[in-house]
């Protein structure tokens, strides 16, 4: 018996049930939910103020969206494992100290200290790493204590003094355009597409839902797990320090309380994005949205003249709301 | 086994060398202390050229209404909000200006430029009051904001001199060092031990006059000792609890702690009376008055050193209305600001409030802010 006997009406039910199917589990996924109540957003948004939806400030709201966007890039790979790191704000602090000292008190070009930055924030990671991996710490107590110990270390080489005056050049990074995009935008975008590729089409990204999933079996099922976990806090540490060197660039100075409190807006766009806490769930696109969701709220409603705490308010409880509504429509599609 | 020993005696070596250094807490600036003495300050002051910055664009706004943005450090705390009643009323006086405070809730040098950049972009403002968290990362964005015609104005805490065109200078920082110190000494004698509760090390204002205070304390005291800073935030219950923590470090030697913001000294106050040793340890520091109040009436600190935040609104406000009006150019010597009347000009682009202020027991209650 094949299913056009049962159902005569429909000529070729099962292409036109796929296709139902298919956009209704895009439209109903985590991401497709959030795409609507961020064009719910925007368009609210627009409304209230005409110089929300131009280019200028789209293009400017990308750039200062960047620094949080190349960090919750690793981070959803990390939560994803059902990992977490608290440490990236003060990896990003001691990075861009490295960056400032190599520079101006060693006397090293500056190239070679944008790269000895990246590299030290990298191993920041990769210490994050070694101890979950090899000393089974749990990753939320150890990125805790290297939240303090990275801070510390920077305010201790920096003397709590801040390096300036860094030549005209090094400003493309933070201020810069290239064919009329910021530049760090240009970054973003370069690192979104890899990290999309990586976790979608290779082994790696397998792995990292494999051992979200359940860390046990990856193990036992013989994935190099230690392996993976260390790579992509390394990668964490490595993207913490890039932003730091955009950080530096666009604000044209050093100090060592920057980055303070990044890993919860971090956080915050990588959970809203869908990305599940408890891992095996999570996706690049998701981030990617709740970092653009969260990022024109702030922006929008101070374009249409709410103060910053109001704001703070408003994006809590969009933030409970979209997952309120998330949850909600997830249980009737599994009920 | 080998790995994981190695890995913790590296943690440990470094977390030992992060609390191996001590700073204190001052900046790398060259510093001007004032002749020593009992004397109310007030040295010469230096006429420098013009060096703020330009605005761009010809319109000219001369009487016509006017809306300010105000972003300070931070808002929510009792001296930014004394500095935005100043503002309030200097608006209110001059009847064609509108100022709004807006400020993020902590005093984060990111935040602050996200709310300066979308008051820019918003496009329906005419000038920017400030109090910079940080004076070199707020310059490229009060940049920005001049060349698109907004007229740029700080006080408190100042940026880059080129990145805004004037600033309202509520002290001198060798003043407030001078007064700081002397203070301490009318107390405790000139071989007093003293401990520092500041914000943070990175704090311009607080890193200027520490390092203005050591200035002064070495060539005109050199006696005393100085024992340590340390960093409290703008957050009470740290402040408090690193008072504490100097008490009982020190002991005896410490004969009295200097609080740097209107937090820590308060905080610092009420860790002394609860310890029980009041008249022990002198506190003196950079505090609002009504904060302090209550330990200024039961004895337990003498003098209290700030200059009038709500003067210091007031005069930001009257100067961004004469920029506006032309009555202020670069060049000029002198600003009228309302009821405060005529202001100098000091080094080039600055318009000095006054002398600090020191509020003691005789006249503390006359103040309400």
């Amino acid at each position: 018996m094949n299913s056009n006997t049962i159902d005569p009406i429909q000529p070729n039910p099962t292409k036109s049930a796929n296709f139902g199917k298919r956009l209704r589990s895009i439209l109903f996924s985590q991401e497709g939910i959030l795409f609507i109540i961020l064009m719910i957003v925007m368009a609210v948004l627009s409304q209230l103020n005409e110089n929300f939806l131009t280019s200028s400030n789209l293009l400017n709201q990308g750039r200062l969206m960047s620094e949080v966007g190349l960090v919750a890039l690793p981070m959803t790979f990390i939560i994803i494992t059902a990992g977490i790191d608290l440490s990236v704000g003060s990896i990003l602090g001691l990075s861009a100290i490295v960056l400032g000292i190599l520079w101006k008190n060693v006397g090293l070009p500056l190239e070679l200290a944008i790269v000895l930055c990246l590299v030290i924030g990298s191993l920041a990671g990769l210490v994050n790493g070694l101890f979950i991996v090899k000393l089974d710490v749990p990753p939320l107590i150890m990125t805790l204590a290297t939240l303090a110990l990275y801070r510390g270390l920077a305010q201790g080489v920096s003397q709590a003094r801040s390096v300036t005056g860094y030549p005209e050049w090094f400003y493309i990074f933070g201020q810069g355009r290239i064919f009329g995009i910021p530049t760090q935008l240009w970054l973003f975008i370069f690192g979104t597409i890899i990290s999309i590729i990586i976790l979608r089409r290779t082994t790696l990204g397998r792995y990292l839902y494999a051992i979200g999933h359940n860390p046990v079996g990856a193990k036992f099922s013989g994935l190099p797990v230690s392996r993976v976990l260390l790579t992509i806090y390394a990668y964490s540490g490595f993207m913490a320090a890039l932003a730091a060197v955009i950080f530096v660039s666009r604000v044209t100075t050093t100090r060592s309380d920057m980055g303070t409190g990044l890993e919860l807006d971090v956080i915050a766009a990588v959970v809203l994005g869908g990305t599940s806490i408890f891992g095996g769930k999570g996706s690049i696109l998701g981030t990617l949205i709740g970092l653009i969701l969260i990022q024109l709220l702030k922006n929008g409603l101070a374009l249409s003249g709410v103060t910053s705490d109001a704001t703070i308010i408003v994006i809590g409880t969009v933030l409970i709301l979209a997952i309120l509504i998330n949850n909600f429509v997830q249980s009737r599609r599994e009920g | 086994m080998k790995v994981k020993l190695s890995l913790i005696f590296s943690m440990v070596v470094l977390a030992s060398m992060a609390l191996a250094q001590t700073w204190d807490g001052a900046d790398d600036l060259p510093t001007n202390p004032l002749a020593c003495g009992m004397s109310s300050g007030g040295g010469e002051v230096a006429m420098l050229d013009y060096n703020g910055g330009m605005v761009s664009g010809g319109m000219s706004m001369a009487g016509e209404d006017i809306v300010l943005i105000d972003v300070p450090k931070l808002v929510g705390i009792g001296y930014f909000a004394a500095t935005t009643a100043g503002q309030q009323k200097a608006a209110e006086q001059l009847g064609n200006v509108t100022v709004t405070t807006d400020a993020p809730t902590e005093a984060n040098i990111d935040d602050q430029i996200a709310v300066i950049e979308n008051y820019i972009a918003s496009g329906n403002i005419n000038g920017i009051l400030f109090a910079a968290n940080d004076p070199v990362a707020i310059a490229p964005v009060l940049r920005s904001a001049l060349e698109k015609g907004i007229h740029v104005v700080g006080y408190d805490a100042n940026s880059e001199p080129d990145a805004r065109e004037w600033f309202v200078n509520q002290a001198e920082f060798n003043g407030i060092a001078k007064a700081m110190i002397d203070s301490l000494v009318a107390e405790k004698g000139e071989d007093a031990g003293f401990g520092i509760v500041t914000s943070t090390f990175t704090t311009p204002n607080q890193a200027r006059w520490i390092a203005e205070m050591q200035a002064y304390q070495e060539s005109c005291y050199p006696d005393m000792t100085w024992l340590e800073t340390v960093e409290a935030q703008e957050d009470a219950v740290l402040s408090f609890n690193q008072a504490n923590t100097l008490m009982n470090k020190y002991g005896e030697d410490l004969h009295g702690i200097l609080g740097m913001t209107s937090v820590a000294t308060p905080s610092s106050a009420d860790a002394v009376t609860q310890a029980g040793l009041c008249g022990e340890v002198a506190v003196v520091g950079l505090a609002t008055p009504n904060a302090m109040k209550p330990y200024v009436d039961d004895g337990c600190v003498e003098s209290v050193v700030l200059w009038n935040p709500v003067d210091l609104g007031y005069a930001a406000t009257y100067v961004m209305r004469a920029i506006v009006d032309g009555d202020l150019n670069p060049g000029d010597t002198s600003v009228m600001a309302g009821d405060l009347g005529e202001l100098q000009v000091v080094n080039g682009s600055e318009i000095l409030l006054g002398a600090p202020f020191i509020f003691n027991a005789d006249n503390i209650n006359d103040f309400d802010f």
